[in-house]
């Protein structure tokens, strides 16, 4: 059974179509990456699926149970974080995480172990007698992850949850994620923007852009799609130039100098000892010489500026 | 009542005693209406030369047959105890019923934990059985705290003017039936006016309307207009337990969890 599945799924907030004709298939286990800048849809997508709001036309259901028809159900088998759902303020963090773990049906003494165990994985643990308005953001961040895990979710749905954060609590937050992935059992749906943490802990990417998913799959499908590809990059001695350079007529394309650096599309990486060589007879010193690989963001401006592009030719015609 | 709906409630009680504003109002309140002000009128009534006083005569009217015999003091006293303090005493339920409903409703609603509440695997009506519950609780034990206050202080004067013990058969109307009905009320009619005002002001002040026949049955009676019996008391508390039914039907037809949530604002 797949962990979540949307069958044309739209939402529509009065004349504004948030989330358009939405298709998805997450399989179990994993983490999947629904990526898009803000007003793609993203936070819709998370509130549709659990059940916060109604869809207005489709369906959707996190492990064969419907949001819409049973949120109860969902909840059980879900942990939620969204940015508008908040803790309550005048009770400390443990209390917060205890009520909930309660409410999600935890004995007592579970709940406050469970609770007790989320603040320490967390880091919370020194706060964890003060009371929630006294919190940072990235406290309160750290909190609303640690209350959508605090029942032992099969399906997690994360909006957003590095946002406001520094680097070392963003980092900690997704070791967590990554860590809670890791059991087979487990799936998590990944709203964001930050598209380096996204690169880094997903497995599966969907990409979406004003309500509408405009690419989906793992990261070397995504690159292959969007013609990404691996890059050489050359340093040279003082005063040497590859502008002579005669490059083998299977590379990509042709040499650009990129400060100190001479860089190369390949079509592949095995093509690099081969040009390493040819350099060498032909006299150059190279004194560094690397593989880069395109990144997320290269992967997401191509889909961006093709749907972009698309857009004007519609317009056009 | 399911483990999770006591957590809740649990939760609940946790939040109304965090909050500044319900704490001091939960305290103050009670203590002005059934210690403070009976202590007052007690002092006044012992050390306040009754005789020069005016309307002193007319007040005594209010006597009933049975209390004929009383001196000034004594029936001063006992009219006191029976058309002022009840008001004071019946502020309570309705005071406590509706500040925590208004903290833990309203409440809510206004910091944007009801999503976060919806997001439990709750039920929207266990959720709203449970609030219900919680509110009731408070105001229950606030009234019968209150009521041991208030018997303690009406006992004292009573020893000292040499009265019998205050509660009569509209006492034990007011206790069993017109508080209880009361404290129902507050609650009910704070989550009514919760789906239809926008804010914590507005509802209070809805309440506060709402509690003006209440204010009008005592003052009637301490003007002489007219007398309410035990039975009068009994016919009212029915009108408004009748009220509270009807109160409860809407209210739990309307608590539904869309009116609460947040929605992105049209582009």
């Amino acid at each position: 059974m797949d962990a979540v599945t949307a069958v044309q799924l739209s939402k529509t907030y009065g004349t504004v179509e948030a989330v358009k004709h939405l298709n998805l298939q997450i399989p179990q286990g994993g983490v999947f990456g629904l990526l898009g800048t803000d007003g793609a849809g993203k936070t819709t997508v998370v509130r549709l699926l659990s059940g916060l709001t109604k869809p207005s036309d489709g369906t959707c259901s996190i492990l064969g149970v419907s949001p819409a028809e049973n949120p109860v159900g969902v909840h059980q088998r879900c942990g939620v974080m969204v940015d508008s759902a908040k803790p309550y303020a005048h009770m400390t963090g443990e209390q917060n995480l205890v009520f909930f773990a309660e409410a999600a049906g935890l004995r007592e003494k579970d709940a406050s172990r469970r609770a007790s165990e989320l603040m320490k994985e967390l880091e919370l643990w020194d706060a964890r007698d003060l009371p929630v308005h006294r919190y940072s953001t990235g406290m309160l961040q750290k909190l609303s992850l640690a209350r959508a895990l605090v029942h032992y979710p099969s399906v997690l749905l994360l909006d957003e949850p590095t946002s406001g954060l520094d680097y070392e609590s963003a980092k900690a937050v997704n070791a967590l994620v990554s860590r809670y992935a890791e059991r087979s059992d487990t799936t998590v749906l990944l709203c964001t923007r930050q598209l380096y943490y996204a690169q880094h802990v997903c497995t599966d990417f969907g990409i979406l852009r004003e309500g509408e998913l405009i690419a989906s799959g793992d990261f070397q499908t995504l690159c292959e799609t969007a013609g990404c590809r691996v890059h050489a990059e050359f340093r040279l001695k003082d005063g040497d130039t590859l502008e002579q350079f005669k490059l083998d007529e299977t590379t990509a394309s042709s040499l650009r100098q990129r400060g100190s650096w001479w860089r190369v599309e390949l079509r592949d990486e095995d093509e690099m000892p081969g040009l390493l060589r040819g350099m060498m007879e032909q006299g150059h010193e190279v004194l560094e010489a690397r593989l880069v690989q395109p990144t997320l963001e290269e992967v997401y401006q191509v889909y961006a500026g093709r749907s972009r592009k698309e857009e004007k030719q519609d317009d056009a015609v | 009542m399911t483990p999770s709906e006591h957590a809740l409630i649990k939760k609940d009680l946790i939040e109304i005693w965090n909050s500044k504003m319900a704490r001091a109002t939960l305290i103050a309140v009670p203590v002005l209406l059934v210690i403070v002000l009976p202590s007052l009128f007690l002092a006044m009534v012992r050390l306040v030369p009754m005789e020069q006083a005016e309307g002193v005569e007319k007040m005594l009217t209010l006597l009933p047959e049975s209390a004929s015999g009383y001196n000034l003091q004594q029936g001063i006293y006992h009219i006191l105890t029976n058309l002022l303090f009840p008001l004071f005493y019946l502020i309570i339920p309705l005071t406590a019923s509706a500040v925590s409903a208004s903290c833990i409703f309203v409440g809510e609603k206004e910091r944007s934990t009801i999503e976060t509440l919806l997001l439990t695997p709750l039920r929207v009506r266990q959720i709203f059985r449970a609030k219900l519950s919680g509110c009731m609780f408070l105001s229950f034990l606030c009234s019968a705290i209150s009521f041991a206050a208030l018997t303690i202080v009406v006992s004292v004067g009573d020893v000292m003017l040499g009265l019998p013990f205050f509660v009569n058969w509209e006492w034990l109307a007011i206790i069993f039936l017109l508080a209880p009905s009361l404290t129902v009320f507050g609650v009910l009619f704070m989550v009514f006016s919760f789906n239809r005002s926008s804010n914590r002001l507005e509802s209070f002040q809805m309440v506060a309307y709402a509690a003006l026949p209440l204010i009008l049955l005592y003052i009637g009676q301490f003007a002489g207009f007219f007398r309410v019996d035990a039975w009068g008391l009994t016919g009212f508390s029915i009108a408004f337990w009748l009220l509270d039914l009807i109160l409860w039907f809407i209210d739990r037809k309307t608590f539904l969890p869309e009116k609460f949530l947040y929605q992105p604002p049209e582009v």
